[in-house]
């Protein structure tokens, strides 16, 4: 059957799509345009008064200590991008290849540990990393001392929250792109006297390409809005986009504010969304082009 | 042109009219069939409240009593039950318990109606002098927004197993290099920036100049070099204590005192440092209990106020589930049993209080929460 292509003057796609289309407007455009209407208004003694004014943003533009959070975020989002792919395309591929008797008892485990309560896991993270905890007690039955470790309430304890909270995304995607590659190219390779390495890097990775990009981009937008990780994990002392938006509506109470920095966050979440669009439809562009 | 959001109580009906209209419809079609008590009430009231004032025992005998029944929504902060009930989320409640500096904003708001001191003499009978009529503290132009109903104070929370209360007689711990990475400071809104600022000589709770609030920065900035975290979660601060990571919260008090206590940990003591240079170093807190404007049932609002401030429920309200507070009502000290007087540091209140002076609205909070902010930001 041929399927024709179809315009967005389409009479009949308009009124197909009319439905999401009207919940997409009400759901995420209405909020997001109040949340831009709020970031013009202005407080005083926790009361929103409404100004019409553009106070809010000169703050955030002139305030050296917003951006340091926001490109601290970033730093961290993407160190988390890195560590999961880093941690998460051995596991896929062990996954696709390797192991693949295991791999529905493998995917069951990280399914149950994905759907485990966030704010359980990294509560027990505070017990297991305390200088009193779990790790800091088994370093001391092995005659390393008691408080051996010291990371908990640190950056990288941050990090390590995040990366372990964000870590199945990494692995399904990568997994799933591994799993659509056509065996018969690998064989090809081997036949062709590549060795496992020299085929993983020219075959197996580059197909992997899209799930890898994938992932690291669902990260990376996950990240930017992590809350709980820099709270419990890295005892607030190095706030994230996300606390310094919370600080911002529940402390502060300076909504204005809040709605600012989370129109900035979005943009760069955005930004990043449609730079790696970019990036696809290049890598794509070029691959159709080398056909 | 400027605006402010409107808290005028409005003509046409309220929401809460609408929505009792459609309950009683609702309620006339169910007639006869087998409904439980609550339902059937010969009245409904919404109370806003912190958590421990919704204790079963607290709130059911006076549904009884009264052929009410009671919808609880439970504050998480009182910034937070502030803006909702500003922003028009007053004309769905009957009566609120928040912090006083709330409740006392909330009168000339025109969120909470003004109350009349005569007509509460039989409660203030029984209150401690200190918080009998007319209380400052919750007075605006002579006007009363509400009743005092728990109090405690902001000091340094300590384990005294692994530190002697003699040192934190003064903040100066929190600055020496000896406590680097060792204080906690409680992310709870204004209530750690207070205390640090009455460190630094300046009294947060008047209007404050520029050289002032960059002295406050100047502490702050300290603090945070000292501090290993900024916590949220009472449960996360409190292990911290017991186990020496953390050896003093800060911005926390009998807040964060009593629950350990409770445990039988009564080695931990929240203390108020002497004052400095003739400024006082503590910090009573305050939670009180005010009527909301528009209330179908007044009458009944003001008897759950009555009810919330008698003897009884004094003693009910001081020993919760979460924290254990000390109450205004002096005929309820006969009713707690010897620990639980232990527990609440009875025996220390009073010198508490003369060396605190009481938490109130700060007119610079917006800057110092600003500066907190920053400080925090550029701490690591």
């Amino acid at each position: 059957m041929e399927v024709k292509p179809r315009s967005w003057r389409d009479r009949g796609l308009q009124a197909a799509t009319l439905p999401l289309t009207t919940v997409l407007m009400v759901f995420f455009l209405v909020p997001l345009g109040l949340t831009a209407v709020l970031s013009f208004q202005s407080t005083r003694y926790y009361r929103l008064v409404w100004t019409w004014d553009l106070d809010t943003w000169v703050d955030v533009f002139t305030h050296v200590h917003y951006w340091s959070i926001m490109a601290q975020t970033i730093t961290m989002a993407a160190a988390c991008v890195a560590l999961c792919i880093a941690l998460g395309l051995p596991v896929a591929y062990a996954m696709a290849h390797r192991v693949s008797t295991l791999e529905h008892h493998i995917t069951v485990l990280i399914v149950f540990a994905f759907l485990t309560d966030a704010v359980l896991k990294t509560f027990g993270w505070v017990l297991f990393l305390d200088r009193s905890g779990v790790l800091n007690g088994a370093l001391d039955a092995v005659g390393l001392g008691p408080a051996a470790t010291d990371i908990l309430f640190t950056p990288s304890a941050t990090l390590l929250g995040m990366v372990y909270n964000l870590l199945p995304y990494t692995i399904f995607t990568i997994y799933l792109s591994l799993v659509r590659i056509d065996r018969d190219l690998v064989l090809a390779a081997y036949d062709a006297g590549a060795s496992k390495t020299r085929t993983f890097l020219e075959v197996t990775l580059p197909l992997a390409r899209p799930g890898i990009f994938a992932g690291g981009v669902l990260v990376f937008v996950l990240s930017l809005g992590v809350f709980l990780e820099p709270k419990v994990m890295g005892g607030g002392t190095s706030p994230m986009a996300a606390e310094l938006i919370r600080q911002s509506f529940e402390t502060r109470v300076n909504w204005p504010l809040g709605a600012a920095l989370t129109l900035v966050v979005i943009t760069i979440g955005a930004g990043t969304l449609g730079l790696a669009a970019l990036v696809l439809m290049r890598l794509s562009g070029r691959r159709e082009a080398t056909r | 042109m400027i605006k402010t959001t409107g808290t005028r109580k409005p003509a046409h009906p309220t929401r809460r009219t609408v929505l009792k209209g459609t309950a009683a419809a609702a309620a006339t079609g169910l007639l006869g069939s087998a409904m439980p008590r609550r339902a059937s009430a010969a009245t409904s009231m919404r109370y806003m409240c912190w958590e421990g004032y919704d204790k079963p025992s607290i709130i059911q005998p006076f549904e009884q009593a009264h052929d009410a029944e009671i919808a609880i929504d439970l504050i998480t902060d009182s910034a937070g039950g502030f803006a909702k009930l500003a922003a028009g989320g007053y004309r769905d409640f009957d009566v609120v318990s928040s912090d006083s500096p709330w409740i006392a904003r909330m009168g000339p708001a025109d969120i909470c109606e003004f109350i009349d001191d005569a007509e509460f003499a039989d409660a203030y009978e029984s209150f401690y002098p200190q918080f009998q009529a007319p209380f400052a503290p919750l007075q605006w132009e002579g006007k009363t927004t509400g009743l005092p109903t728990r109090w405690g104070w902001v000091g340094p929370t300590v384990n005294t197993k692994f530190d002697k209360l003699e040192t934190w007689s003064s903040y100066a711990p929190c600055f020496d290099p000896a406590y680097r990475d060792k204080i906690c400071v409680l992310d709870w809104g204004d209530w750690p920036i207070m205390p640090m600022a009455l460190y630094a000589g300046i009294n947060p709770y008047k209007e404050l100049d520029e050289a002032e609030l960059a002295e406050i920065r100047k502490v702050l900035r300290a603090l945070f070099k000292n501090t290993r975290a900024l916590v949220g979660d009472l449960s996360v601060a409190q292990k911290g204590l017991l186990d020496g990571s953390f050896r003093a919260l800060i911005g926390g008090g009998t807040y964060c005192t009593s629950a350990l206590r409770k445990d039988g940990h009564d080695y931990i003591q929240s203390i108020v440092p002497e004052p400095k240079d003739g400024l006082k170093q503590g910090i009573i807190w305050m939670e009180a209990t005010g009527m909301l404007k528009g209330s179908d049932n007044p009458e009944l609002a003001k008897d759950l106020v009555r009810h919330m401030v008698s003897p009884e429920v004094a003693v009910d309200l001081a020993w919760t589930e979460a924290t254990c507070n000390l109450v205004p009502n002096s005929k309820a000290e006969d009713l707690f049993t010897a620990e639980q007087k232990n527990v609440l540091q009875m025996d220390y209140m009073w010198e508490a209080w003369d060396k605190s002076q009481f938490h109130d609205i700060a007119p610079n909070v917006d800057e110092m929460l600003a500066i907190f902010q920053e400080e925090l930001a550029a701490a690591r």
